[in-house]
């Protein structure tokens, strides 16, 4: 019984064996899309890494952000200064000679 | 006047990695109709036919400076193959398992052998029969029952120790022929 299903089987198998599936419709044109697709690949490797950076520039456009910020503040601030010093310089020089802080 | 020979594979491998794309395009030329012969085993349609062939030939081409010209191309591009069908027909059943089995397929009425064999339709019974089994399973019965590949030669290709192809093998039969002896009784 298990001798009459195994050789079942095999005579599966050979008949499987024997109609092999005809692939020259699969294979018609195949040259062209794969170059095609090689092609892609590697024009989107360049597309990939941009990608991929994208958070790398992103921070970077954050920090120059924060860093033109902080530097308009100090930039203000010394305007000030340079202001009350142009109109009150007699002061201001008296108060570093003698250390006065008012 | 000597008969300018063809230029051998390891020759237009190095031409490719020279950066000669038609060198590759040869290559593609001479080995495509093997590749596209074992992936049929394992694709439904020209689609997925399609699909792994380019996968195979793609892959071929990431790696090509790892071959050494130690083996044959051929070889070591069948080594790709065997690996690019595996990983798409584990694709396929995770796919497939949240899809349901295949309603459509094959007749529950022809799983007979006898029947399938009288009919002409042994392939496509086989076909049937296989979608049921693992990656694993479908993998090695169909290089070892429906190509004939020697079991060391399984061994080379899949990377499994030889007992292991033998051991796999056999159950792989078992649970196809029990496949086949439950879907006949149903």
């Amino acid at each position: 019984m298990n001798d009459d299903a195994e050789q079942k089987l095999n005579a599966l198998f050979a008949a499987a064996r024997a109609t092999e599936r005809d692939t020259s419709r699969a294979e018609f044109g195949f040259e062209a899309r794969l170059a095609a697709r090689l092609r892609e690949e590697s024009g989107g490797s360049l597309f990939a890494w941009a990608w991929k950076l994208c958070p790398f520039f992103a921070a970077l456009a954050l920090a120059a952000s924060w860093w033109g910020h902080l530097n308009l503040r100090a930039e203000a601030a010394t305007q000030i200064v340079a202001e009350a010093t142009q109109e009150n310089a007699e002061q201001v020089l008296l108060a570093y000679m003698t250390g006065a802080s008012r | 006047m000597a008969a300018v020979l063809p230029p051998a594979d390891a020759d237009l491998v190095a031409a490719t990695l020279g950066g000669d794309e038609d060198a590759f395009a040869e290559l593609v030329r001479r080995h495509q109709r093997r590749v596209f012969g074992t992936a049929s085993r394992f694709a439904r349609d020209h689609h997925q036919l399609d699909d792994i062939a380019q996968e195979v030939f793609l892959r071929a081409f990431r790696h090509l400076g790892k071959f050494r010209g130690e083996a044959p191309f051929e070889h070591w591009l069948a080594r790709i193959t065997v690996s690019a069908c595996y990983d798409f027909l584990r694709k396929e059943r995770r796919t497939r398992e949240q899809v349901s089995l295949d309603a459509h397929d094959f007749d529950a009425r022809d799983t007979n052998i006898d029947a399938a064999l009288a009919a002409g339709r042994a392939r496509e019974l086989v076909e049937y029969a296989m979608r049921r089994l693992t990656a694993e399973e479908r993998l090695i019965i169909t290089l070892a029952e429906l190509e004939e590949r020697p079991m060391r030669e399984i061994a080379a290709l899949t990377g499994w120790s030889e007992a292991n192809v033998k051991v796999r093998a056999f159950r792989a039969r078992q649970n196809l022929k029990k496949i086949l002896e439950v879907s006949h009784e149903r």
